[in-house]
C-alpha cells in the first residue's frame, strides 16, 4: 500500500538543510544535453479483450518483471465502504481456479522471485519479478486470478483481522498516522473519496462483506480497465505471443469506469489542531485543493512541481531558508504530485524546533508564500529546479521496476505514455510566468486547510 | 532450474586499494561504495550519535564550498552522495551518470579531506538529529527496538542507539566530529566495490583520487560481539491499541561453517515473502498481525537471531504463544523435505535479482567482502546450497534455535502479561 511517483524518488531530496539565504547564481553549465526521445522507449497494444499492454525491453540481467495496474483505487471504494479495494487487493492472493490459496506467492519463492501489491487512491497493482525464464508461468498465475478470482468466505474474517492489524500498525499506533489521516479527513471530508483513508475506516473495514469485495471485483477487474506491464529481458514478440496467450482468455466484460462524487470545491474543516499524548515533536501541514494533469487547469500541473521544489525541495528552497536556517524549523518542505485522476494536494509541511512557538513558525510560513505570490519566483529558482528535477531522469534506467511502475501510473489515470517518456524535456521547457501562473492559482485562491500535531506538553 | 547465472566479479588494485567491480555498460551509470570498520562502535559512552553526526556533516559542506553551494552542485548534476554510520561501520557511497562521474569524485573526495563543519550546519544537522531520535520513540515499534539491543547487550556499543538519543546528541561539539573523521576516515581498512559503466582502469584511477590523500593506517578494530543477554521478558509500556514485540536469541557468526544452512533453516522459519512457516501461522491462519519474519542480524562479526511482529494488545499472549511453538517444532524436527527444497530453490534462484541496478550490485559485493567471502564464492554458493540435505538443515536447527530461552520485547499495552 504505497505509491510511488517517478520524480520524487528521482529528486529524493533529504530533509535537507541549507547555508545563508544568499541569492544563488542558476546553474551556469548548461543542462546535460537531454535529446527529446522518449525515456523508456516502450511499444504499447491492446488485446481484442480491451486489455492494454504495455512492454519495455532492458536486457541488464536476466529478469522480467510484470505489473498488472487496475485503474480503480480507494477512491473506488463505494459509500460507507471505505478500504474495499484494498481489502480485495489482500483477497486477490487466496486463490483462482488453478492456483491455490496462497499458492501464487509461494510459487513465485519456489521460482526465486518476488510477488506484492499496492493500493493507492487512484489504483490498485499486482506485480511479481522473476528469472526471465519464469515468465510464462506467472503470467498464467496472473491471468487466472484476473479472469476468476475466488475471494473465499472461509478466508474473509482472518483477512479481516490482518487488514485491521495493517491499519493499527501504520496508522493507529503512530501519532503522525493518526494526525496524517484525521488531515486529510479535515481538508476533504472524512466521507469524500480523496478525503477518506485507502486502507479504510476501521468501522468500515469491520462493515465490508464478501459481497462488498465481490462487487468490487467484478466492476473494476475488467480488461478494458486495466494495463498489462512486462519490462526486463524479453522480447517484443515473446511478450506478444505470452500476452495473448494468457490473457487473451481473460472474458471481456462491461467497461466500468471510474465514476465518483464531484469532488468538494470547499474544504471541510479550515483548521485542525491535534494534542497527542504521545507525540514528540510537533508538525505543522498546509494543504490547498489542486489540479492534477487529469483535471481543469492540467496546464499548472508541471509548473506547480516546479513550484514545490523551489518553495519546499529541501536546501536551498524558499521554505528551507526560511524556516529551518533561521533556527524555526528542524524541517520544512512542498510537495506535489501532479499524476492523479482528479483533483489533488499542494501541502506545505514544518516542523518547529522545540520552543518555537507554533503561531510564530505559522506566520513565517505564511509571509514565504506571500512574498512569492508578491513578487513570483525568479528566472534563477526556476532555472535551478527544472534542472535539479530533470538531471536524474536517466537514472530511471538503472532498474527495471521504474518504467512499468511509471507507466503503469500514468495509463492507469487516462493518460498517454508520453507524460512519462518525454517527462524530462517537457519540465524542462517550464517557463517563470507558468510557475508564477500557478502559484497564484493555487497558493493565492485555492481552499485550503492548516493542521497542527502537537506534544500534549508543547 | 533452466538457467544458471553467473556473474563476472573483477578485483581492481591500484595505489593500495582494492575494489570488486562488476562492469556493465548498458545503462551510463556508475555506482561506489565504500566502508571502513568503526561506525557508532567508536562513539564514546554517553556521546552516542556522535559518528553519525560527524558523517551527516560531511556533506554540509567542503573546502571553499559552504553547505548550500555543495547540496546545489551535487542535485545540479543528480549525484547522490551518502556517508552513514552504522552500528560497526562507516560507510560512503554515491551514484552518479557517467558524464557527472569527475564531479562525483571531487566532491566526495572534498567531503573527506576538507569538510567544514560550520557551526550553523552542525546546529541544524544536530536539531534534525534530535528531532528524529525523539520522533523514534513516538511508536511501539522505535521503544522496542531501544529496549531490546540495550537488554541483549548492555555493555557493548551493539546495545546503544547508533543514531545517537537527545540527550547524547546535546553537547556533541565539533571538536568531538573532527575526532570521530580523524580515527575514521583512513587510506588503510577500506573495503570498495563498484559497479557500472566504468572499466578497471578508470576505476583505479578513480580510487587514488579519491581515496590517496587520506591519512595512513586502519581504523582500530570494534570490540567483538559479546554473548547475548538472555534478559528473559520485558514490557515497555506504549499507549495504543496495539504491540510490537521483538524475540531474540543468539544467532552465528557470517564466517561460521554452518552459515548458510542456517540461512536455509531461518528461511522456512520466518524469511521474506508470504511462504514462511511463521506468516502462515501467525498471519495467514490466524490473522495475527499484518506481518512477521525471522532472520539472522549480523553485526560486530557475530549474529542474532531476531523476529518481529506487531499485533492488538488483546492476542500479544496468543501470538506469542504461537510464535514459539512454530520456533520449537523447527527446533525439534528441522524443515520437511519439501521445505528444504522450496527454501533452496528460492536462494538459489533470486541471485539475478541481486543485479538489476548499480547500487544492489555495489552493495551486494560489499556485504560480501564485509563477511570475508571469496571472489568465488557466489559461483559455489548453488551447489552449496543444493548439497544440503535435510539431516544437515535438522541439526543446524537444533543447535541454532533455542525456544526456552527466546529473549522477548514487548512496547505497549499488552492484555495478561
Amino acid at each position: 500500500m504505497t505509491r510511488v511517483t517517478r520524480r520524487h524518488t528521482i529528486c529524493a531530496a533529504a530533509a535537507a538543510l541549507a547555508a545563508t539565504p544568499v541569492a544563488r547564481a542558476a546553474a551556469q553549465a548548461a543542462p546535460p544535453a537531454m535529446p527529446d526521445r522518449p525515456l523508456f522507449g516502450a511499444k504499447q497494444w491492446q488485446l481484442a479483450n480491451g486489455l492494454k499492454v504495455v512492454h519495455a525491453e532492458s536486457r541488464r540481467a536476466p529478469v522480467v518483471a510484470q505489473y498488472v495496474y487496475y485503474a480503480a483505487g480507494g477512491a473506488e471504494d463505494p459509500a460507507g465502504r471505505s478500504g474495499v479495494a484494498h481489502f480485495l487487493e489482500h483477497m486477490m492472493f487466496k486463490g483462482s481456479p488453478n492456483v491455490p490459496s496462497g499458492d501464487l506467492s509461494r510459487r513465485v519463492a519456489r521460482e526465486g522471485g518476488n510477488d506484492n501489491a499496492f493500493t493507492s487512491r487512484d489504483v490498485t497493482a499486482y506485480f511479481q519479478q522473476v528469472e526471465a525464464s519464469r515468465l510464462p508461468l506467472i503470467m498464467a498465475m496472473e491471468a487466472d486470478r484476473f479472469a476468476a478470482a475466488l475471494i473465499p468466505a472461509d478466508q474473509v474474517e482472518s483477512e479481516r483481522n490482518v487488514v485491521l492489524e495493517e491499519r493499527r500498525q501504520r496508522t493507529d499506533s503512530t501519532p503522525r498516522g493518526r494526525f496524517q489521516e484525521a488531515f486529510r479527513a479535515a481538508l476533504w471530508g472524512p466521507q469524500t473519496w480523496p478525503g477518506r483513508p485507502i486502507i479504510g475506516w476501521e468501522e468500515e473495514i469491520r462493515a465490508t462483506t464478501r459481497e462488498d469485495l465481490l462487487a468490487f471485483y467484478e466492476r473494476f477487474y475488467a480488461p478494458s480497465n486495466a494495463t498489462l506491464l512486462i519490462a526486463g529481458a524479453v522480447s517484443e514478440s515473446e511478450a506478444r505471443a505470452l500476452s495473448e496467450e494468457h490473457y487473451g482468455r481473460v472474458p471481456a466484460r462491461p467497461a466500468a469506469r471510474r465514476d465518483r462524487a464531484p469532488a468538494p470545491t470547499a474544504v471541510h474543516e479550515a483548521r485542525l489542531v491535534r494534542r497527542e499524548p504521545q507525540a514528540r515533536e510537533a508538525l505543522m501541514m498546509r494543504a490547498f485543493m489542486a489540479p492534477s494533469l487529469t483535471t481543469d487547469g492540467a496546464a499548472h500541473a508541471l509548473p506547480l512541481e516546479v513550484l514545490a521544489h523551489l518553495l519546499g525541495g529541501g536546501q536551498g528552497s524558499r521554505l528551507h531558508a526560511a524556516l529551518v536556517e533561521t533556527g524555526l524549523a528542524v524541517s520544512a518542505g512542498a510537495s506535489y504530485d501532479g499524476e492523479a485522476a482528479g483533483v489533488t494536494e499542494f501541502t506545505l509541511w514544518a516542523v518547529p524546533r522545540r520552543g518555537v512557538a507554533p503561531e510564530r513558525l505559522e506566520e513565517e510560513a505564511g509571509a514565504v508564500v506571500a512574498r512569492l505570490l508578491d513578487q513570483g519566483p525568479s528566472e534563477a529558482e526556476v532555472a535551478r529546479a527544472t534542472r535539479q528535477l530533470s538531471a536524474g531522469a536517466l537514472l530511471a534506467l538503472d532498474g527495471f521496476g521504474a518504467a512499468p511502475r511509471m507507466l503503469g501510473g500514468v495509463l492507469s489515470i487516462g493518460l498517454p505514455a508520453d507524460v512519462v517518456e518525454f517527462w524530462p524535456s517537457r519540465l524542462r521547457a517550464v517557463t517563470r510566468p507558468q510557475v508564477e501562473a500557478a502559484a497564484r492559482a493555487v497558493l493565492g485562491t485555492a481552499p485550503h486547510s492548516t493542521g497542527w500535531l502537537l506534544p500534549e506538553a508543547a | 532450474m533452466t538457467t544458471r547465472f553467473s556473474l563476472p566479479i573483477q578485483v581492481v588494485e591500484a595505489g593500495g586499494f582494492t575494489a570488486w567491480l562488476v562492469e556493465d555498460h548498458s545503462v551510463p551509470v556508475v555506482s561506489l561504495s565504500w566502508s571502513w570498520q568503526g561506525g557508532a562502535a567508536f562513539d564514546p559512552a554517553g556521546q552516542e550519535g556522535t559518528a553519525a553526526m560527524a558523517a551527516a556533516m560531511l556533506s554540509e559542506g567542503a573546502g571553499e564550498m559552504r553547505a548550500l553551494p555543495f547540496a546545489d552542485a551535487l542535485r545540479d548534476s543528480a549525484i547522490g552522495l551518502s556517508f552513514s554510520a552504522g552500528r560497526d561501520s562507516f560507510d560512503g557511497s554515491f551514484r552518479a551518470l557517467t558524464d557527472a562521474l569527475p564531479e562525483a569524485v571531487r566532491l566526495a573526495r572534498l567531503a573527506m579531506t576538507a569538510p567544514r563543519l560550520d557551526a550553523d550546519a552542525l546546529e541544524r544537522v544536530r536539531a534534525r538529529a534530535i528531532a528524529n531520535a525523539r520522533t523514534t520513540l513516538e511508536t511501539p515499534r522505535g521503544q522496542a527496538g531501544r529496549a531490546f539491543w540495550a537488554a541483549a547487550f548492555p555493555a557493548h556499543p551493539a546495545g546503544r542507539p547508533a543514531s545517537g538519543t537527545a540527550e547524547s546528541l546535546g553537547p556533541i561539539s565539533a571538536a568531538m566530529l573532527r575526532d570521530a573523521l580523524a580515527r575514521q576516515l583512513r587510506r588503510d581498512g577500506l573495503v570498495i566495490a563498484a559497479s557500472g559503466a566504468i572499466r578497471p582502469a578508470e576505476l583505479g584511477a578513480l580510487m587514488r583520487d579519491l581515496f590517496g590523500a587520506l591519512p595512513a593506517g586502519a581504523p582500530a578494530a570494534p570490540p567483538t560481539l559479546p554473548a547475548f543477554t538472555a534478559f528473559g521478558r520485558q514490557v515497555v509500556p506504549v499507549p495504543g491499541p496495539q504491540s510490537q514485540v521483538i524475540l531474540g536469541q543468539p544467532g552465528l557468526a557470517p564466517t561460521d561453517p554452518a552459515w548458510e544452512a542456517a540461512q536455509v533453516v531461518l528461511r522456512v522459519l520466518g524469511g521474506g515473502g508470504f511462504s514462511s512457516r511463521l506468516m502462515e501461522a501467525v498471519r495467514v491462519q490466524r490473522g495475527l498481525t499484518y506481518g512477521i519474519g525471522a532472520g539472522l542480524d549480523s553485526l560486530f562479526r557475530g549474529g542474532v537471531v531476531t523476529c518481529a511482529f506487531a499485533t492488538e494488545n488483546g492476542r500479544v499472549a496468543e501470538a506469542l504463544a504461537v510464535t514459539k511453538d512454530v520456533w520449537a517444532e523447527m527446533a525439534a524436527r528441522g524443515p520437511t523435505q519439501a521445505e528444504l527444497e522450496e527454501a533452496v530453490a528460492y536462494l538459489t534462484g533470486s541471485l539475478p535479482l541481486q543485479f538489476t541496478d548499480s547500487r544492489r550490485i555495489a552493495g551486494t559485493l560489499m556485504a560480501m567482502r564485509r563477511n570475508d567471502r571469496p571472489l568465488d564464492w557466489l559461483d559455489g554458493r548453488d551447489a552449496r546450497l543444493r548439497a544440503i540435505t535435510r539431516d544437515d538443515a535438522a541439526r543446524v536447527a537444533a543447535t541454532l534455535l533455542a525456544p526456552d530461552a527466546l529473549a522477548v520485547t514487548v512496547a505497549g499495552q499488552p492484555q495478561g502479561m
